[in-house]
């Protein structure tokens, strides 16, 4: 029997093979194989136009770099490799002599500077199709925000390349610490996505969590215990003025997070140890709540289009992530893995969810699906915590503590896809992030 | 008992082993089996066989045989003297016909009609190539050949044969009073025509040469219009570009494939796997959008004879599983691959090169995506 199958196999062969890659047409291939691995790009030290701008082309290069490199997604070629020499803006691209050292990008730019005003213009080029990718653009600021010129670049780069939005020219919003464990100070600081330009909010005088920007980056929401009490307060960075919300004595509120609009917060709220969630309008000061019952609820995120929060509830038993409509009503579960689930963040994209997840004793910084599908943690360690999404939905920034007595807490940026974990510099020992939008 | 038993036993024993093994040992005649295909003809088809052969070859000579006809028209005794030969076919209707000068004339309209009861369908005479190439045994077409440019050098080789021709005569009396005079001239004609009308009539004979014909033709006739084969016949141009349509395309893509570039047999798996696995190591999509992750593209790209991408050929052809953006973000990154690697050529059979000239590559990143 077997005999005879194997010889019905070889007679069909010769005639099954070639129907097989019968061709009609142009030949047809499938990849479906790839490999994951960081761009090489080239980017020469900009021209400076002029004398004075020499200093400022060559840091904004070196910012633009740093920005590229950064997020793991490119690596860059030291200027030593290079063959080819850039010597004006306007000149043509040798490819071959960047072809040559495997860049498949090259960033080429000009700096123009009159001592007070800076100019910036930039190229891009896709060295192995010959061709520039997309117009040269051209930035102008003072010298004070040439960080901010090199981030746009940077972003105009990234976006070019990659088909998504930056997130360089960012700020972040954290609780800069300071001092022993038992006798911590923390004050609120903002500084750029990289950690440059820290400046602080607050002073050491209370304790202060949990900051969030607002959709517009100009305010800032946080908790503050300068009552005695976690209270909820809106800071003004512009005019640097702040206010209370929802002052009401009896109550302990926190864990507070802006609309997409803007113009509403939601909250958690304290009162007779019941803990619910409410949404505050800060034009008119209504109230209204939108969990009831006996369990805890906190930690609500509004959904990108404003139509659903995320939170968690313990009213299973065991902490776990809900989602509700944003008016209100039955939450549904939406996390069902082992441990337990925390801090949910939707993220600016909407499709998914970040979370902290504590399993085994041991923290996690996750994501999911917004139906509590394809969950992957993307970290693990002592103790993770408080995600927060850039700008783009490409990285997430999150709190590290170390173990013992001396350990301190730092802040962490991780790509989506669980590569490129990196600490991210601060002023001191820093926790509780919250990424800003991309600054207009 | 015991004996009769036995012998019985015995006796059965060797019948069955007989039945048994009896035809190992003597190989069964094999009846020989002749087959021939016989195909029944009346009369009048058979007339029309015999015809035909001759009316093609007249049909082209009479345009180029002018003027060995004014010298058969000097010589009209020697057919009635080559008669002789065809005459032990009892063929009624040949006697009437010949003897003068408007043998020529005659036969030339008669093709038409003889064409015209054979093969109604036929206006292929014309088509002198398709004939060639399918029926190298048909004998009418021949002869024509030969005859036309013979006919006047004919006059020296023939003049060799004609004493014998002249010795021939035997046993008409009656020409023998003409000969002396046309010697040389008669028997150089009765040479060459007699020849021929004894080689058509033998191949007439041998049918399966006019019966392939029928099975052959049919096919082209049906695959056009009928129409057509009425008018073709009219301009003479015609039977060049007919059979070309039939028999000429298809042999050529068969035989050569596509254009002038040369195709071997399709890309072997390894071919195909090689070219693939080359592309693949430069697909690059680290960089790549989450919703670009998400898409797959159709990239066309044209080859150059050494195997590299021609830059400027290369389009997106199709995309599916996202929008506009990320299909071009993905379009994008294929085109790095294909023009990365391929910039010193890809490794592709150089005789197959009509085979990958044209290639479609489809990037599906779903192995990619982030899980």
């Amino acid at each position: 029997m077997l005999r005879t199958v194997l010889l019905a196999l070889a007679l069909a062969s010769p005639f099954t093979v070639p129907t097989a890659f019968a061709q009609d047409g142009p030949l047809r291939i499938e990849i479906d194989e790839g490999v994951i691995e960081p761009l090489p790009f080239a980017a020469p030290t900009f021209i400076a136009e002029t004398p004075r701008a020499a200093a400022l082309a060559e840091e904004i290069t070196r910012i633009v770099a740093a920005d590229l490199a950064g997020t793991g997604l490119f690596r860059e070629i030291p200027m030593a490799a290079h063959i080819g020499r850039i010597t004006s803006f306007d000149s043509p691209v040798q490819y071959a002599d960047w072809r040559a050292i495997n860049a498949q990008a090259l960033v080429t730019g000009a700096v123009n500077t009159d001592g007070t005003n800076i100019t910036v213009k930039f190229r891009l080029f896709d060295v192995f199709s010959n061709a520039p990718l997309g117009d040269g653009l051209q930035f102008g600021g003072t010298t004070a925000s040439l960080r901010r010129v090199a981030h746009k670049v940077a972003d105009q780069v990234y976006s070019r390349i990659t088909g998504e939005g930056g997130y360089f020219d960012s700020r972040v919003v954290y609780v800069a610490e300071s001092g022993p464990k038992n006798a911590r100070q923390k004050r609120l600081a903002v500084m750029d996505y990289d950690g440059a330009n820290t400046s602080y909010l607050t002073d050491a005088a209370s304790i202060v969590l949990a900051p969030r920007f607002s959709p517009a980056g100009d305010r800032v929401l946080y908790t503050s215990y300068e009552t005695g009490f976690p209270r909820i307060y809106a800071l003004n960075l512009n005019q640097m003025t702040r206010r209370a919300l929802d002052d009401q004595p009896g109550t302990m509120t926190f864990a507070p997070r802006f609309a997409p609009d803007g113009n509403t917060v939601v909250f958690s709220l304290s009162q007779g140890g019941n803990t619910d969630i409410y949404s505050l309008n800060l034009a008119n000061g209504s109230r209204q709540r939108l969990t009831s019952g006996a369990s805890i609820d906190t930690a609500p995120s509004f959904s990108p289009d404003g139509r659903f929060i995320v939170y968690e509830s313990d009213q299973s038993g065991s902490q776990q992530l809900y989602i509700m409509p944003a008016g209100g009503g039955e939450g549904r579960r939406i996390s069902f893995g082992k441990g337990r689930y925390g801090t949910p963040v939707w993220s600016p994209r909407g499709d998914q969810i970040a979370f902290t997840k504590q399993y085994q004793g041991r923290f996690h910084i996750g994501v999911m699906r917004t139906d509590g599908s394809e969950e992957r943690l993307l970290t693990a360690s002592f103790l993770d915590e408080g995600p927060t999404w850039s700008p783009n939905g490409r990285v997430i920034m999150f709190t590290r503590e170390t173990a013992g007595a001396g350990g301190a807490p730092a802040l962490y940026s991780v790509d989506i896809t669980g590569r490129n974990l990196r600490r991210v510099s601060t002023v001191g020992a820093g926790s509780d992030p919250a990424w800003s939008p991309l600054l207009p | 008992m015991n004996t009769g038993v036995i012998i019985s036993g015995l006796g059965h024993g060797l019948l069955i082993l007989w039945l048994l093994f009896g035809g190992w040992f003597s190989r069964p005649e094999e009846a020989e089996f002749t087959t021939t295909e016989v195909s029944i003809l009346s009369e009048t088809e058979f007339l029309a066989l015999t015809a035909p052969a001759r009316a093609p070859s007249i049909v082209n000579e009479a345009p180029d045989v002018p003027a060995p006809n004014t010298e058969l028209a000097a010589l009209p005794p020697v057919p009635s003297d080559a008669r002789p030969t065809p005459a032990p076919q009892p063929d009624q209707p040949t006697p009437p016909n010949p003897e003068d000068e408007p043998d020529v004339s005659r036969l030339t309209p008669a093709p038409p009609k003889e064409v015209a009861d054979d093969l109604p369908d036929l206006p292929i005479p014309p088509a002198p190539e398709e004939s060639a190439n399918l029926i190298p045994d048909i004998g009418a077409p021949r002869p024509v050949a030969r005859v036309a440019p013979t006919p006047s050098p004919a006059p020296t080789p023939e003049l060799d044969r004609a004493p014998e021709v002249s010795k021939a005569p035997k046993p008409s009396e009656d020409a023998a009073e003409q000969l002396p005079e046309d010697k040389d001239a008669a028997p150089e004609e009765a040479a060459p025509e007699i020849v021929t009308e004894a080689e058509v009539t033998q191949k007439q004979g041998t049918a399966p040469a006019s019966s392939i014909r029928p099975t052959a033709r049919p096919a082209r006739v049906a695959a056009r219009p009928e129409p057509k084969p009425e008018q073709k016949p009219a301009p003479a141009p015609e039977p060049v570009s007919p059979p070309r349509d039939a028999l000429a395309d298809a042999l050529a893509e068969a035989l050569s494939g596509s254009g002038d570039a040369p195709t071997g047999p399709p890309l072997t798996f390894g071919e195909r796997d090689a070219l693939r696995v080359a592309v693949s190591r430069c697909w690059n999509v680290g960089s790549a959008s989450t919703e670009a992750l998400q898409t797959t593209v159709v990239v066309g790209v044209e080859m150059t004879p050494d195997g590299k991408p021609v830059q400027g050929s290369l389009r997106l052809i199709s995309h599916s599983g996202g929008s506009e953006a990320s299909a071009r973000q993905m379009f994008e990154f294929a085109r790095r691959a294909i023009l990365r690697c391929g910039a010193s050529g890809f490794d592709l059979p150089k005789e197959k090169y009509g085979r990958w000239r044209d290639i479609e590559m489809t990037f599906n990143p779903e192995k990619m995506r982030i899980r």
